[in-house]
This record gives C-alpha cells, structure tokens and sequence, in this order.
C-alpha cells in the first residue's frame, strides 16, 4: 500500500476508533476568535486539500495525471488564508492547495475542486494555465501562480509589497490590489535557504528599515526536510528570529486552530503597520518529496510512521470532537463525502480536452494587449517646466545617444504616470553613466528608486510593481550583473503569462547597459559581450540600439509594448556609444542626432530593420556597435576599393525581423554578418541558419565576423577579441574576392 | 446497492400552470398533514390555502400566477416532491434552485424548518405581489439544437448596459432573464429582433433579482429573523454557484445572503447548476416538480458544459432515451423512476 493510502487508512481508522490525538495547543476554537462552523468549514477545506493529493496519486497511476507533488502535512495552510483577504495578493509554495482552497471559499462561485482536478489532469479547460503546467493559482483568488521549487517568487512579493504604498500616490491605470492589502509569500524550509529567499528577506528588512510601508507576509512552511535533506533542528528560527525590521511569529501548522490564531494576529500587525512580519509554520510532508520520491530511501520506516501520526487533519478533528463540534461519525462522513466528491468529479475531468498542439502551448507566451487611455500629451508649459531651460537648449543640438536616451525616459515618465524607473545609482548619481541623470530630481524618490544593491531583487521589485499596474524601467547597471538574477527574467517574468494563460502579466523595459568597446575600461564586468541568456528566452523582446535617435523610438516603442502589449522587453544600450559624437572623423557628429519630439509616428518598428547605404555588392547584417563600426567600414569599402555596400541594423534581436532582413538583403550579391558578441550563442549564428534555411539565393556567399569565445580583457587588449572597422573591411573583401576589388588591396 | 449521487434541482415562479391544477391532490394525496401546516398559516394570514387552490375546479391566470399563491403552491408541490425521493436509490449530495427555488432548497437541505421553509417562501412571495415593482423578459441566446449563437449574449448584455433602467435579472440556461421597469422591457422588446415567442414578457412576474427589489429585500428582513436559518444537512449551491457545505455555514451570511444579496443582485442558475456539476459530480440530476420547463433550461446548462459529452439538443434526447441524465418530477414517467415505492 503506498503512503498515500496508508494515511488515509491510518485516520479513518483512528476516526472509526474515536481514537484521537490531545488538541495539540491549549488554543480553543474561540479564543482564536473562530465560530464552531468555520473550523469545519476549514476542516473541509483541509479535507479537500487531502483528497485531491489522494486523487492526483491515483490519477498519475492511471496516466490520466502528469506532475504529483503533495500538499499532504501543509493543509495547516487553509488556517492561514482564512486569516487573510482574497484581495491579498499570494505567492504561494506549491504545498498550499489548502491555501488556495481555504481562500476558494472566500469567493462566491469559486470552483476549487474542480480546477485542482483540471491542472492535475493537464486539462486546456484549467482556469489557471489551460493545461500548460500543474500549478497553483488563479486570478479569481489573486494568485498568481508559481512553479518555483527555490523560492523565486519571494523578490517579485517584495516588488508587489512594496508597490501597495507606491499605488496609494501615484494610482496606476491598471492597479489591481486595494490600499489596504498585504501580500503573502510562502515557501519551504529548504527553500528558505536559497540566495533569492535570502536576497528577498534583506531587501524587506532593508526596505522596512528605512520606513518605507512593506506589507508583506512571509510564510515559512517548515516540514524539517527537503526532499532527502533534513534541515537542522532550530535552524528556521535561528535563521529567521532574529532578522532587522521583520517580526517573527510562530505557529503549529498541524493545528488549525492555533495557525488561524497565529496567522489573524501576523495579518492585524501587516495590514495596521505596514510592515513585514514573518509567520514560522511548523508541520510535516506526509507523502515524501513528489510523485517519484519514495520516502524509505532515505528515512526508516520508524521515522516514516512518527510523521505520519501527526497529520493535522487528526489534530483539526481532535479539536472538533473534543468541543462537541462533530462526532467522530460525521467527521469520518464528511471526510468520506468529499472523497466521494473528488473521486466522481475525476471521471469526469480527465474525460476534459488536453492540448496537443505545439500552437496550443505557445498561445499565451505572448500575453495578451490591454486597453490603456490615451498617453498624456503635456501643455508645452508643463514639459518645459519638467525639462528646464537648459534641457530644453539642448534638444536644439544634436546630442549623443546617453543624453538622448534621458530626454526620452523623461518625456515617458511625464506621458505615464505609471512609468517608474528603479536600480542601482540611477537616482541621486543618474547612473553610472549618466543616462538617468536629473529624473530624480525631476519626478521624485517615487518614481526613481535608488535600489539596494541586489538584481535579484531589482527584477523582483519590477515585477511586483507590474502586478499592480505600474509600467516598471528597472536598469541593471552592467550586463554581466543580470546573470546573478537572470532567473527572475527566465524563470519567472517570462514565464507569467505562459503559465497563468495570459491572466497575469508583468510587463516592463529593462534597460541594461552592456556590450564591448569600452577603450580598456572595465574588462569583461563592464563589457560583457553575450545576449545568448536572453535570446533563448521564449515571449522576451530584446531591443539593442545603435544610436541615439534610434534609441529614442524604441524605447518609446518598447514603453508601449510593455503598456499596451504587456510585453516583457530587455532594453540593451551599447555602453560605448553612450557619449560618441563622430562617425568618421573627429568633429563630423554624425552619430549625434537632435532629439525627435515625441509623436504617433514611429520609425523602428518590430520586424523591420534600419538600413544604410544601398549597394548591392555586400550586405553588412549587424547591430549595436557593429553598426558603428560598418558604417565606418562601408565608407572605407566605398572610397578606397569601390565596393558599394548596404549596412544593416538589425535593432530588434528578439523577435527578429527575418523577413526584413531577408528583403534587405535579397538584392546583394553577398552577406557579411557582423556581430560582437561571443560567437557562441551570438546572434550570427540564428542570421546564419536564417540565410540558409530562407534566402532564395542559396548560392550566395555568407560569411560572418563574430566576437571570439572569450572574456574581454581591460587594458589595450580590451577589445582584441572583438570585432573591429578594419577586421570589418578585411571580411568584406576576403567576400568580395581579389578579383572584384578595383582599387589596391587593403594593408 | 450503490446509491446514486443526485443533485437536486428546485423549480422556480411560473412552474405551476394549468397542466399542474391538482398536483398535490395527483401526486401527494399522502402528505395532508404537511399542507395542512402549510395552509395554516396561510389561513392565519387571511390568504387561500395551498390546498384549496390545488383543489380548484379551474386554473386561471390571475389566481394562480399571483406571486403570493404561486410561490406558496410551488414551494409545497416541490417540498414534497423532495421528500417522495427514494432515498434507497439516491443519495442527495447537494441542492439547488431557481430563483424563488433557493427558498425551496433551502427547506430541502433543512436549512429552514418545515413550517420555516415555507413562512419564508409565503413571506417573499407576499412581499412581491404586494410590491410588484416592474416585471421580467424572456430572450434566448441559444438555437433550435440549444447550442449558443455566437456573440447572442454579449449583445444581450450590451443591450443592457445601453438601455436605462433595464437589469439582467436571471441567467437561466440558454434564456437572458431581463428585468426592469415598463419603460425598459418595452425598449428592449423593440430592441430585440422577434423570434418564435420570443421576447417573452412574463406574467405577474416583477423585476426579481434587481435593486429595484430592495424595498422588498427590506421587509423580508424585518418579517423574518435570521433565528430561522439552521445548519443545512446537505450541501446547497446559490445564486452566485456558491456552495454552503452542512454545519460550515455562518448562518448570519445565509440570512444576508437570502434576503439581500439574491433578492437585489442577478441570480445565475446556469453557475449555480454548472458549478453543482463540477464540485458535486452528481450521478443524476433530480429536478423537483411542479412543472416540465427546468429540463430544457438544465439540458443547456449541461449543453454548454459539455457535460458527459453532449454537444445539442439531440444529444441530449437521446441519452435521454437510453439513460436518463436528468430526472424531471413533473413529467410522469421519469417521476417513476424518482419517487420511493408505495
């Protein structure tokens, strides 16, 4: 018998018995404030919670069921989500079904049998990912769901937290949770260990330490063991007692009675101060890790048999029988009706449609578009007064793309109210680079928040504030720091959508600084020259400007994408082009551009590429400083071996504009593809398959000139490992061959 | 022998016509004592017995379509439908109704008393005809194979929000229930494009489930007290699908939610039955009589579900005919396989 039908049997024997454990706490049902029928009604939910893992199991044994992972030991949990609001929004551990339908019940028309059924069966029809995932959630109940085994979701319930106060000035058009809502978090004991939990519990305590409202709630779910691996005894509340701005609250999650107590007294602290609070839940996992763990592995039957006889359903009865609530007879009947239930309703759920397509899975990458009001369009006095004299002098002279970029984030930020920038230096400083200069004194501590140092918990706090209708612009300051908290872009952000069916969306622009060229600055931590760890990243947009005038449309561009579309979008700005003046020659200042007031017309779309030049000779296929460095290559190329060349610039590397590329190529009798990136992973290599796989002219040479598979170095060496201008001509005329070059050959 | 799990289905206004004159002294000749309960309190309060109007020599429109007389019959002709179930071959796992039904269930999940069930079905129904705010029509969004026309409801619901003074009153099936004054049914009759004998105004019907029953909603809850209500012994799903499970109810809300909430706000019997569906997966559905006009408005319902696989009317029929889903007390031969042997 496995361990799932041993507990079962294990109390309904006891029950037939009337052999109960002691209430475990001294906590009566109304000294925490319950009514007799709302412990039942937290009993059913419990039982429920049980049932359908007993449901999943038989389920996954018949095929009819794909991804079992327990709930059994944690239905403690229904307790604390009585004590909350269903307007408290919820990251929830993926243990908490008794969460989800403790808080089903809070809402009339809820279906939480059904839909736990519907995600265990993988059906399309379950509400929350239409049978792309079994997990947890549903928008009903403000719960975004999560499949995170390591506590990824804690940054973003900081970022939703924090938003609440945010929300309260500044009203985003989309806000969705009330003013006086908390947000809950909860996950494992192991978990608790993770760089994200631990990065999410400074940046609480950081936060709440300066004052700032937090109304956030973690839950830690201590069962005393991840998968194999017991957590020491203590090491919890030794590791969470004691932290700065964070009230620590403990309860028995094997008594429901005690964990509402507890859990109403963490909610009131929460909602009233605002401020975070940590709740301490102690219970077991009944069944082991998931469906494929087996427990005897690593654990005796003896340890085994001690966990299982305290099951909290046995506890939540004891407290039922012992005041007079129930008899153990109808104890043992409800329990039994709602098996019933569960059992009946399963025939019917895997007899639900599944999807089958690959087109099915990938509907919603691709989160749906939202209806926004019109952007604010500013009295000429009002931006005049946002920009001052001296911003305004400025835009009637060509500036290069860093200044450029500022005067575009301010007129975004003055458009939407809802635009808030966030990260490290970019308010008091400006930026590193100077890029958000003078947005913190324009629009306030609010709207530009100086960060801790912490990308994961920048990212969080984006995607917090975006659950709450607010279009975030967090910077990561250099692209080699998004790899510490690139999970939270992978794992979490773009994955929203997808698993919660479009329901839940966390759109913003990330604005990344990166790439090569610095002049012997920085090495490889300040000019990372690989975007593989986002191009793979399905639904992600990547925008890569080359300059600044550029750079101006598409952020524009990508603000309304993240706005209108609800798209994701990573915002890569060439560091090295950030102050470039010339092109060609000292003083040309042709790579500055007057600012281009804002407008309907946009000039880089998606799915088209900018070109320069129209030759037809050679086609340059490049992006960013690649860009740069053509263009200077093309004049070169043109003037001194009469090789007319068209340069183009890709812009937009996720999605790419294949068409376009492929039709702004298709007149040229050769391909040179320029990229400067590391080779592997680069962008090279998807033009490559691109031109081989789609072009019509398959006899036409494609050659490329990439990054090599190395770190930048710092110094003189910086950029030997880079694509440069004369490597770039070099390229063209070893394409073009000996004999078409008409002039002499190139030193 | 395994019982089956049954849903049971209670009747709404307009179920006893002039095919039903005679049912209780038909079909329950053996629960005098019960009606007599009934129809003293009726008599206490100076209206006809239940009895009597059963008995009646003739049907007519006025008398009975009335909602203090029609609501008391139905209750009574359901109530004890209810209790003829043969309880050997069915095991109730949950109670719902239509509209004026939710007071009904709720006598049959035993969340009121006997005579409870029935002051509170009196009261209400009293209450609307001394009331008789406005009145309800009838409009399909399905077709003649009941499956729905695609964007019929969102242009309903368009019409509603475009039309001052109109409500959304029940969700039934296939069929918007509009409600509202005259003004605003009569603009919405002009509105909607004639179709058979639809749209339909309803008889002695008042604009049930809309604010404009508040006043109503207001005196129900200063007659009736909320000491009335009990722990239901069975589950029941309301007007919102929500479900109250046996002994977790919090008994204020129930009385709230009776004489407020579904008094003022849209009943929708489609979640109501769709949800009982889902969280009850019953074996059979059990729809109480008086009346044959349920079945249809529930094999929509089920229709659109998807339900054990039906996709249309026909569907429906002929498992109808081979193994009968849905139950219905007031048509004779399936009232056969329902009620306990004599």
């Amino acid at each position: 018998m496995s361990r799932t039908e041993i507990v079962h049997e294990n109390f309904r024997t006891r029950l037939r018995a009337g052999d109960l454990p002691p209430v475990p706490s001294g906590v009566r049902i109304a000294d925490a404030g319950l009514q007799p029928a709302d412990l039942v009604e937290l009993f059913g939910c419990q039982v429920l919670s049980r049932q359908l893992d007993r449901a999943s199991a038989a389920l996954r044994a018949r095929g009819e069921a794909f991804y079992t992972i327990w709930s059994s030991g944690h239905e403690g949990m229904a307790a604390v989500a009585a004590a909350f609001r269903p307007s408290d929004m919820a990251f929830l551990h993926y243990r908490d079904a008794a969460f989800q339908i403790a808080r089903a019940r809070q809402v009339p028309g809820q279906t939480p049998l059904w839909d736990i059924l519907l995600s265990f069966a993988t059906s399309s029809e379950d509400p929350i990912s239409g049978g792309r995932h079994k997990v947890l959630g549903s928008r009903a109940l403000l719960i975004p769901p999560q499949t995170s085994t390591i506590a990824s979701h804690l940054p973003k319930a900081v970022g939703a937290a924090y938003s609440i106060g945010l929300a309260k000035r500044l009203r985003p058009e989309h806000q969705t949770l009330p003013d006086d809502a908390v947000v809950l978090c909860s996950f494992g004991d192991a978990s608790l260990n993770h760089s994200t939990a631990q990065g999410a519990l400074n940046a609480a305590g950081w936060t709440t330490f300066q004052r700032v409202p937090l109304p956030l709630v973690f839950v830690c779910e201590d069962n005393g063991i991840g998968i194999s691996v017991r957590t020491p005894t203590g090491w919890v509340e030794a590791s969470l007692s004691q932290r700065p701005g964070l009230t620590y609250f403990r309860c028995d999650g094997l008594d429901a009675v005690d964990t509402f107590s507890t859990a109403r007294q963490v909610a009131d602290h929460v909602r009233k101060r605002r401020a975070p609070a940590i709740l301490h839940m102690h219970c077991v996992r009944l069944h082991g890790h998931a469906g494929a763990d087996v427990q005897e592995a690593y654990m005796s039957n003896a340890e085994i048999e001690t966990i299982e006889a305290h099951d909290p359903l046995l506890n939540t009865a004891a407290h039922l029988v012992s005041e007079r609530v129930m008899t153990p007879h109808q104890v043992l009947a409800l329990y039994e009706q709602i098996g019933a239930r569960v059992e009946r309703a399963a025939e019917h759920v895997i007899r639900r449609p599944r999807l089958k397509t690959a087109r099915e899975v990938m509907a919603s990458l691709v989160p749906p578009p939202r209806a926004c009001p019109p952007a604010r369009r500013p009295a000429p006095t009002t931006r005049a007064h946002v920009f001052g004299p001296s911003g305004l002098k400025a835009m009637e002279h060509p500036q290069p793309m860093a200044k450029l970029i500022n005067m575009a984030l301010t007129d975004l930020m003055v458009a939407h109210p809802e635009v808030v920038i966030a990260g490290e230096d970019v308010g008091r400083k400006g930026g590193v680079y100077g890029v958000t200069q003078r947005l913190f004194q324009r629009f306030g501590p609010a709207r530009v928040i100086d960060t801790l140092l912490d990308e994961q918990s920048i990212l969080g706090l984006a995607i917090g504030l975006a659950h709450n209708g607010f279009v975030p612009i967090p910077e990561i300051q250099f692209l080699a720091y998004l790899h510490n908290a690139e999970d939270q872009l992978r794992g979490e952000a773009a994955t929203l959508p997808f698993f919660s069916h479009g329901q839940f969306t966390n759109p913003m622009v990330v604005r990344i600084a990166g790439l090569g060229y610095q002049r012997g600055f920085g090495g490889h931590f300040h000019n990372d020259n690989s975007l593989a760890v986002l191009r793979d990243i399905p639904g992600l947009v990547i925008a890569c400007p080359s300059n600044g005038w550029d750079a101006v449309h598409m952020l524009r561009e990508s603000v309304r994408l993240a706005r209108e579309e609800q798209r994701v979008v990573v915002f890569i700005e060439p560091i090295a082009r950030y102050m470039t003046r010339d092109l060609h020659d000292a003083g040309d200042a042709l790579w500055c551009r007057r600012y281009p007031a804002p407008g309907p017309n946009n000039p880089c779309p998606p799915g088209e590429v900018g070109i320069s030049g129209g030759g037809t000779d050679l086609a340059i296929v490049t992006y960013a400083n690649g860009f740069y460095l053509a263009c200077q290559a093309a004049k070169i190329l043109k003037e001194e071996h009469g090789i007319r060349t068209r340069v183009i610039d890709l812009r937009w590397l996720a999605p790419l504009a294949s068409d376009a590329v492929l039709t702004a190529t298709a007149a040229c009798e050769r391909v040179l593809i320029v990229d400067e990136c590391r080779i592997t992973g680069s962008q090279s290599e998807a033009l490559m398959a691109l031109f081989a796989e789609r072009s019509e002219r398959s006899d036409r040479p494609v050659s490329r000139l990439a990054g090599a598979d190395s770190f930048i170095a710092t110094g003189p060496a910086s950029g030997a490992t880079l694509p440069n201008r004369d490597e770039i001509v070099l390229a063209a005329l070893k394409s073009i061959g000996p004999r078409r070059v008409k002039t002499r050959a190139y030193p | 022998m395994t019982r089956k799990a049954a849903l049971v289905v209670c009747p709404g206004r307009g179920t006893y016509n002039r095919e039903e004159l005679g049912y209780l002294g038909l079909h329950h000749a053996g629960r005098c004592d019960l009606f007599a309960r009934f129809d003293a309190q009726r008599t206490a309060l100076g209206q006809e017995s239940v009895s009597a109007l059963d008995r009646a020599e003739t049907f007519s429109v006025a008398r009975f379509t009335r909602g203090d007389n029609a609501s008391a019959l139905i209750h009574a002709c359901a109530y004890a439908d209810f209790l003829s179930i043969d309880r050997e071959q069915y095991e109730i796992v949950a109670v719902t109704g239509n509209s004026m039904g939710w007071y009904i269930a709720l006598a049959c999940a035993g969340a009121l008393g006997v005579d409870d069930g029935f002051r509170v079905v009196n009261t209400m129904g009293t209450l609307m005809q001394e009331t008789m705010v406005g009145g309800q029509l009838l409009y399909p969004f399905v077709d003649e194979n009941w499956q729905e026309i695609p964007g019929r409801r969102a242009e309903l619901m368009a019409l509603i929000d475009a039309t001052d003074g109109l409500y959304r009153s029940i969700d039934l099936g296939g069929t918007m229930v509009f409600a509202g004054e005259a003004d605003a049914l009569t603009a919405a009759e002009q509105a909607l494009e004639p179709s058979g004998r639809f749209p339909l105004r309803l008889a002695n019907h008042a604009a049930f489930h809309t604010p404009l029953q508040e006043p109503v909603a207001e005196r129900g809850r200063a007659r009736l007290s909320p000491a009335l209500f009990r722990q239901p012994d069975v589950s029941l799903l309301d007007g919102r699908g929500h479900t109250w499970l046996p002994g977790a109810c919090d008994l204020h809300a129930l009385f709230s939610y009776t004489l407020g909430t579904q008094v003022t706000s849209p009943y929708d019997f489609t979640s109501a039955v769709r949800n009982g569906l889902r969280e009850f997966a019953p074996d059979v559905l059990l729809l109480l009589g008086p009346g044959r006009t349920l079945g249809g408005t529930v094999a929509q319902i089920l229709i659109a579900e998807g339900w054990r696989g039906l996709r249309n009317k026909q569907d429906f029929l002929d498992q109808q005919a081979t193994d009968p889903y849905v139950l219905a007390m007031g048509i004779r031969e399936q009232r056969a396989r329902v009620v306990a042997p004599e």
